[in-house]
């Protein structure tokens, strides 16, 4: 397989992640806003900015924040390429790149997701609303069904799923980092702890496995524990990892002794660490150590795949 | 919405222009025969419901991205072609015949380049003027005695043809280099199946489907190892055939590659993939010979491969269609194919020429310059209707404009007479209204010359209009071959 082509497909499926995570975390913060628990507007606005690491960008264009100017221009603002906007239409301009990688269904299922994006632009006025962002996430999760089902299990494949398990153990990561940093350990839930630790929560998907899994009140460690080491829960660090060390046992051997020794010594990490020790070492010093390697990992598979050398 | 369109009574075609070929109806306005079932079933379908199927073919083609890009338009660079709902039918006699013809007009230009290349018999027989040939710049000096697999130059080549008001279809131009538009072809019988299926049981027509599969077969015979692996060489997702070049790789399963997935090493051609490199045989290349190679043509080209042209000479590797065979399809050459099919193939030629008159010859550019307002002018290596004169559409300033233009530089033109293209019946806001049409059908030139029935349909949506280019206005039709 062309290294090219598998570039593009490894970043469509970045993109596309990265669009969904985008929808989840804007919509959430609005709902977080619209509760009077809210102690500090301004702090709750930026949010979405800090986790997505784009608080720079938003400050050089001058707005004022607030959490409907943050969510627009974290949606739509064209200059912004993490935007959801910029995001979807980076998935197109990848997939257009490699139609012929593809199946058909899954060509036509981004290109319609990107026609509809320009009739939402047009007749509803750049709308930031949850109607929106559950349309985002309907189409991510309608391109992965599709992907799931109609592509052959070869390198494609292979590339695509990479890619989006690197990108959502990043976002993964970096939520529950800016939610943490903000809680430091604190365990003792008062109300708005709660409302925060929920938004987390609700914002991977992982409130009702929450229930499911402890049975019990909303602690701050526990939601770390789930969404660090949990090993069935589709978002969390230890889930992506298990994928990602199997999908890199399905590339060609040639290159592979780099991105796969990063993978082993996170998996380990994953597999065989323990919450307490990274309260321990400090959360979020845990944390940031796995996005340093998250990102190396990446540029491991870029040097050995993906770049035409 | 027009009346017509909301009429709920069967449609009717508008009658003939005249002085006009129509496919479709006699000069007393009934069909020929091979166009009566069409009629028939037309009388049962209203304008509304036929509009509605207009409506979901756009709809089909819009969600497949079967679209061309348009350089530097605002509000987006893709755009659609205008598939008309009603189909250009060639009765099977027909295409037997033009089939012929055209197997044999390009089995000539065959023999030709590989001459113009090699001993040049053809000039030393006094047949073309040499300078006709040296002073072309799609004459390639690199290529003079290269010896060529099969001694195939142009493998696929889509030959313009179009029908007169005397009913004799003519040669317009040979297109050699890149050819383009098969995937409209593909597409329009993909649509026109699952639109009209009731029309498919009416008529025997025969199939196209396996056009992609007879490219494959073509691009393997064309190099002299075993299995060869062949893939389709693009400039990029900015072209605006790209959507054909993603196509046609995905139908025959072959690589779609860009310049920067290519490179040169030792000799061999190679492309960079996951797995390292691997070596290429055939290159399908739809991409002009001056952007193939910056060492040896355009030095700020991107889209191109460093040494693909010294891979090439050492016969490495295949290209499909040959460097330099730009030369064959010039206009100062189009006048001289009924004479090559004479010299090379000692036949005379099955399908007609336009008249030509090259200005570079006294009496004919004199001839030229007293009947401009009946002539069409062109640039002899003028491309897409650019720097051109149509006479009968231009005004008195205009004429004598080009006039001086056309004095100051003869030999830099050629003129024809205007060509009244045969019109079919098109699905417009009036109705079903005649329309003007010309036909591309593809050559694919392997161990045997080769060709899907029909080709690719181009229509003039405007009333009255002749160009069929789909930059300005041009939609097309599905072409149907039938017994």
């Amino acid at each position: 397989m062309l290294s090219r082509v598998a570039s593009h497909l490894y970043w469509l499926a970045r993109y596309m992640e990265r669009a969904e995570n985008m929808a989840r975390i804007l919509d959430v913060g609005q709902t977080l806003a619209l509760l009077a628990q809210s102690k500090d507007d301004t702090e709750t606005a930026l949010e979405p900015l800090i986790i997505t690491d784009h608080l720079k960008d938003f400050q050089a264009t001058g707005l004022v924040a607030t959490t409907e100017s943050v969510a627009r221009y974290l949606t739509w603002d064209p200059d912004q390429p993490s935007s959801i906007a910029n995001c979807l239409e980076a998935t197109r301009e990848n997939a257009r790149a490699v139609r012929g990688s593809i199946t058909s269904e899954m060509w036509e299922c981004i290109n319609d997701v990107w026609l509809q994006l320009q009739t939402k632009r047009r007749q509803g006025n750049d709308p930031i609303n949850t109607e929106f962002y559950d349309w985002v996430k309907q189409c991510s999760h309608l391109f992965r069904g599709i992907t799931f089902a109609t592509i052959r299990r070869d390198q494609p494949y292979h590339f695509i799923r990479l890619g989006t398990f690197i990108e959502r153990a990043d976002n993964t990561a970096r939520i529950l980092s800016v939610k943490q940093s903000a809680k430091h350990n604190g365990g003792q839930g008062d109300e708005s702890d709660y409302y925060s630790l929920s938004a987390v929560l609700r914002s991977v998907s992982a409130l009702e496995a929450y229930r499911d899994t402890y049975k019990d009140s909303i602690d701050a460690r526990r939601v770390a524990e789930l969404l660090v080491f949990h090993p069935t829960l589709p978002r969390s660090l230890r889930f992506c990892y298990d994928e990602i060390e199997q999908l890199l046992e399905h590339l060609p051997a040639g290159p592979s002794r780099l991105p796969r020794r990063w993978a082993a010594q996170m998996k380990a990490r994953l597999t065989y660490g323990h919450v307490d020790e990274a309260y321990e070492l400090g959360l979020l010093d845990f944390l940031e150590g796995f996005l340093k390697e998250n990102v190396g990992l990446g540029e491991a598979v870029q040097t050995a795949y993906l770049e035409l050398k | 919405m027009p009346e017509v369109l909301k009429a709920i009574d069967g449609l009717t075609p508008l009658g003939p222009l005249t002085g006009v070929f129509d496919e479709m109806l006699m000069e007393q306005g009934t069909p020929r025969s091979h166009y009566s079932a069409y009629q028939e079933w037309l009388s049962g379908i209203s304008g509304t419901s036929m509009e509605a199927k207009r409506v979901e073919a756009d709809l089909i083609f819009r969600r497949l991205g079967i679209t061309f890009s348009v350089y530097g338009e605002e509000g987006g660079t893709e755009r659609l072609i205008p598939s008309d709902v009603v189909p250009r039918i060639i009765s099977s006699e027909e295409w037997a015949k033009l089939e012929k013809g055209l197997a044999q007009r390009v089995k000539a230009i065959n023999r030709f380049l590989h001459d113009i290349y090699h001993d040049q018999d053809i000039l030393k027989a006094g047949k073309i003027p040499p300078e006709q040939i040296y002073s072309n710049d799609q004459f390639q000096v690199a290529m003079v005695g290269i010896d060529l697999p099969n001694q195939t130059y142009a493998h696929i080549v889509g030959v313009d043809v179009v029908r007169h008001s005397d009913g004799e279809y003519y040669v317009l131009e040979d297109n050699l280099r890149v050819p383009s538009g098969v995937s409209y072809m593909l597409s329009n019988r993909k649509m026109m199946m699952r639109l009209f299926p009731d029309l498919f049981r009416r008529y025997a027509v025969r199939p196209v489907e396996h056009y992609p599969a007879l490219l494959l077969q073509t691009l393997q015979a064309a190099a002299d190892v075993s299995n060869p692996t062949v893939v389709l060489l693009t400039p990029g997702r900015f072209n605006s055939a790209y959507f054909e070049h993603t196509f046609l790789a995905q139908q025959m399963g072959i690589e779609l590659v860009e310049g920067q997935d290519l490179f040169v090493q030792d000799g061999f051609v190679y492309m960079r993939t996951t797995s390292g490199p691997e070596k290429v045989d055939v290159i399908y290349r739809r991409l002009d010979d001056h952007f193939l190679d910056p060492l040896t043509f355009r030095q700020d080209s991107m889209l191109g491969v460093p040494g693909l042209l010294s891979s090439y000479r050492l016969g490495r590797v295949v290209i499909a269609n040959a460097i330099g065979t730009g030369v064959a399809d010039d206009k100062s050459i189009y006048p001289y194919v009924p004479e090559m099919i004479r010299f090379y193939l000692d036949e005379e030629p099955i399908l007609k020429n336009v008249p030509t008159f090259m200005c570079r010859k006294p009496d004919e550019l004199k001839h030229v310059l007293a009947h401009l307002p009946e002539l069409v002018v062109k640039e002899v290596h003028g491309a897409g209707g650019y720097g051109m004169l149509v006479g009968p559409t231009s005004s008195k300033a205009e004429i004598e404009a080009f006039r001086r233009v056309l004095k100051a530089n003869p030999s830099n033109y050629i003129a024809q007479p205007t060509l009244a293209l045969s019109s079919c019946p098109t699905f417009v806001a009036e109705g079903i209204a005649p329309r003007h049409i010309d036909l591309r059908p593809f050559v694919l030139v392997g161990k045997d010359i080769r060709m899907v029935p029909g080709g690719l349909t181009r229509v003039a949506l405007r009333k009255g209009s002749l160009v069929v280019n789909s930059s300005q206005g041009g939609g097309t039709k599905d072409t149907w071959v039938v017994d």
